[in-house]
């Protein structure tokens, strides 16, 4: 188990990294901004036109920013540390409580729009794969194109047009019942699609060109039960690898997505508050995203292992 | 984004040139072709149908959609070209000095290069964009950091190769400076592996400043960009089908274009190297 040890130190290590990065960045931004933080925090808080000096000086005392800026920093790092991330200075609700009421939300899009794109994407990739250059390979290869041509907003604009506003089916945007998830997950799960059936594709083509393929055909199994037992695990190595590397797409999807079904997801959070400068929940959707990345990240490293236990021989050696 | 990249059939088409020239005059003379002023306002005719006057419409304050899409083609088209640039320029200088320096330089840039590539861009862009205030620079500098990692590598991977060939070692051995050598025998593979890459990533260049424009963090309205553009018709998709489709159509047809391009590009390329 040495191998799968030295992956998950690996990638907790960067997952740290990434985020005290994001942590330290975060803090230059803010600080190097011109103007009075203080003035601007009480914009965001009372309005533009109600701000006045007193105000101003009443919120630098109380967030501290009257502090040398070297104390600051590592207060700021300091409770980072141990899981405190602040308070919202819009809502004045502590960050972590909303990080986790919108993760929530996040999650089951993501959840139901990963698991829509690959059921879309296995079986179009895995036909498209049987036969290169044949007539389902062309047609996934143009619907992959035009996909990948389409950015998420334009996908979502084009499904809620159709289906929501044309066929009226669907509702538009809102998040109370299961039929609002539909819309978005789609968009999700058809942005996901442009990029998976090519890999899936790529994958099935190139082990069934291998020789133990030839090898298990040539001992009499058929196509389909050769590619069954010699096959599919063998072309799960690369599309393993390309999910966890989806997955930077997928936080791209979710800023646009969740913002324009009006979802109240992470990405719509971190939208919402870059627009006022929440600073403290800015930072903290940026952690909690780098940390899931780095999670997934790891997962795919473990499945990989777990798929192809050659690389745990060269691990050890 | 270079699995797009993987030619899926055997084939050697010449890059589209022509939707390329025609993306490039429209980067360049875009705003002079505009028949109205984009930005003037007339709100006896708002959000109205398409018509002589006004070919593609209206949108809510009545400006000329067509002028508008016309007029926008140098924010959207231009700004992604620049992006690309000099994210490439950046990425294959760092990528040939990591492929000619010393090993603790070479593990200084690609682990970079690593860290760098792993971090969602938009996101990247958007922390710049939301932190800085909007505005063109913001986001140009989010989406160059974003960017050139996959340039690096490219450049490095083919340095490296090309380094060891027998031609660079003749050209050595016959005196020539460590810079002509460079000039004249590495760069030229390394353009020709970046080239398809750079096509490929003004595309994406093109959605992520869009999608920017669409969250409200990219330019500023009354910018005619056509992700901002989407964001203002958004409220009025009902009324204004025809208005909200052109800017779309504008996105959706210029990354397809750069997108075949790029494709096309690759085969090319890997069909001349075999």
């Amino acid at each position: 188990m040495n191998a799968v040890l030295r992956v998950i130190t690996l990638r907790i290590g960067q997952a740290l990294a990434t985020a005290a990065v994001l942590a330290s960045l975060c803090f230059v931004f803010v600080h190097a901004l011109p103007g009075d933080l203080a003035l601007r925090v009480a914009a965001a808080r009372v309005g533009d036109e109600r701000v006045t000096p007193e105000t101003a000086d009443r919120i630098r005392r109380e967030e501290g920013l009257d502090r040398p800026l070297i104390v600051q920093y590592g207060q700021w790092m300091g409770n980072l540390a141990r899981g405190d991330l602040g308070r919202s200075l819009l809502s004045g609700k502590p960050v972590t409580q909303e990080l986790t009421y919108h993760a929530a939300f996040t999650l089951q899009l993501g959840l139901i729009g990963w698991l829509l794109s690959y059921l879309i994407a296995l079986p179009l990739g895995i036909l498209a794969g049987f036969k290169p250059g044949g007539m389902i390979d062309r047609a996934t290869d143009a619907l992959a194109v035009t996909l990948a041509s389409l950015p998420s907003f334009l996908v979502g604009i084009g499904l809620i047009t159709l289906f929501a506003l044309t066929l009226r089916w669907l509702p538009p945007a809102g998040f109370r019942t299961g039929a609002h998830m539909v819309l978005p997950a789609f968009t999700l799960a058809l942005s996901l699609v442009a990029f998976s059936i090519p890999v899936i594709r790529n994958a099935v083509v190139e082990v069934r060109q291998s020789f133990f393929m030839t090898y298990a055909r040539v001992k009499g199994l058929t196509p389909a039960a050769a590619f069954r037992h010699h096959g599919v695990r063998n072309a799960a190595i690369p599309v393993v690898t390309y999910v966890a590397l989806q997955f930077a797409f997928v936080i791209d999807g979710f800023v646009v997505i969740e913002t324009l079904f009006n979802y109240p997801g992470l990405g719509e959070l971190l939208v919402k508050a870059l627009i006022v400068r929440d600073v403290p929940v800015i930072m903290g959707a940026g952690l909690i995203i780098g940390f899931v990345f780095a999670v997934v990240s790891l997962m795919a490293d473990l499945v990989r292992l777990w798929l192809d236990p050659r690389g745990l021989a060269e691990a050890r050696v | 984004m270079s699995f797009v990249l993987q030619p899926t059939r055997e084939r050697s088409v010449p890059p589209a040139i022509s939707p390329l020239v025609a993306l490039a005059g429209l980067a360049l003379f875009g705003p002079f072709l505009a028949p109205l002023d984009p930005n003037a306002q007339d709100l006896m005719r708002v959000m109205e149908a398409p018509s002589a006057a006004h070919i593609l419409g209206t949108d809510h304050v009545g400006r000329d959609i067509l002028s508008r899409v016309l007029a926008g083609a140098p924010h959207s088209l231009g700004l992604a070209v620049l992006c690309v640039a000099i994210a490439a320029s950046v990425g294959v200088a760092l990528g040939l000095l990591a492929a000619n320096g010393g090993k603790v330089l070479r593990a200084l840039i690609m682990r970079l290069a690593d860290l760098m590539l792993a971090f969602p861009g938009l996101l990247l862009a958007l922390l710049f964009a939301g932190f800085l205030g909007g505005g063109i620079w913001p986001m140009l500098i989010g989406l160059k950091l974003a960017l050139w990692p996959q340039y690096a590598r490219m450049a490095e991977a083919v340095a490296t190769s090309v380094l060891r060939e027998g031609h660079v070692e003749a050209a050595r051995l016959a005196g020539f400076p460590e810079r002509t050598i460079l000039i004249r025998h590495v760069l030229p593979p390394v353009l020709r592996g970046v080239m398809p890459l750079a096509t490929l990533g003004v595309g994406q260049a093109i959605m992520s400043i869009s999608a920017l424009g669409f969250l409200g963090l990219g330019l500023k309205p009354p910018t005619p960009e056509w992700g901002a553009m989407i964001n203002e018709l958004l409220p009025f998709l009902t009324e204004g089908f025809v208005q909200m489709a052109a800017p779309c159509m504008m996105i959706f047809l210029s990354v397809l274009t750069l997108t075949l391009a790029g494709r096309a590009l690759a085969s090319n390329t890997t069909g001349r190297a075999q």
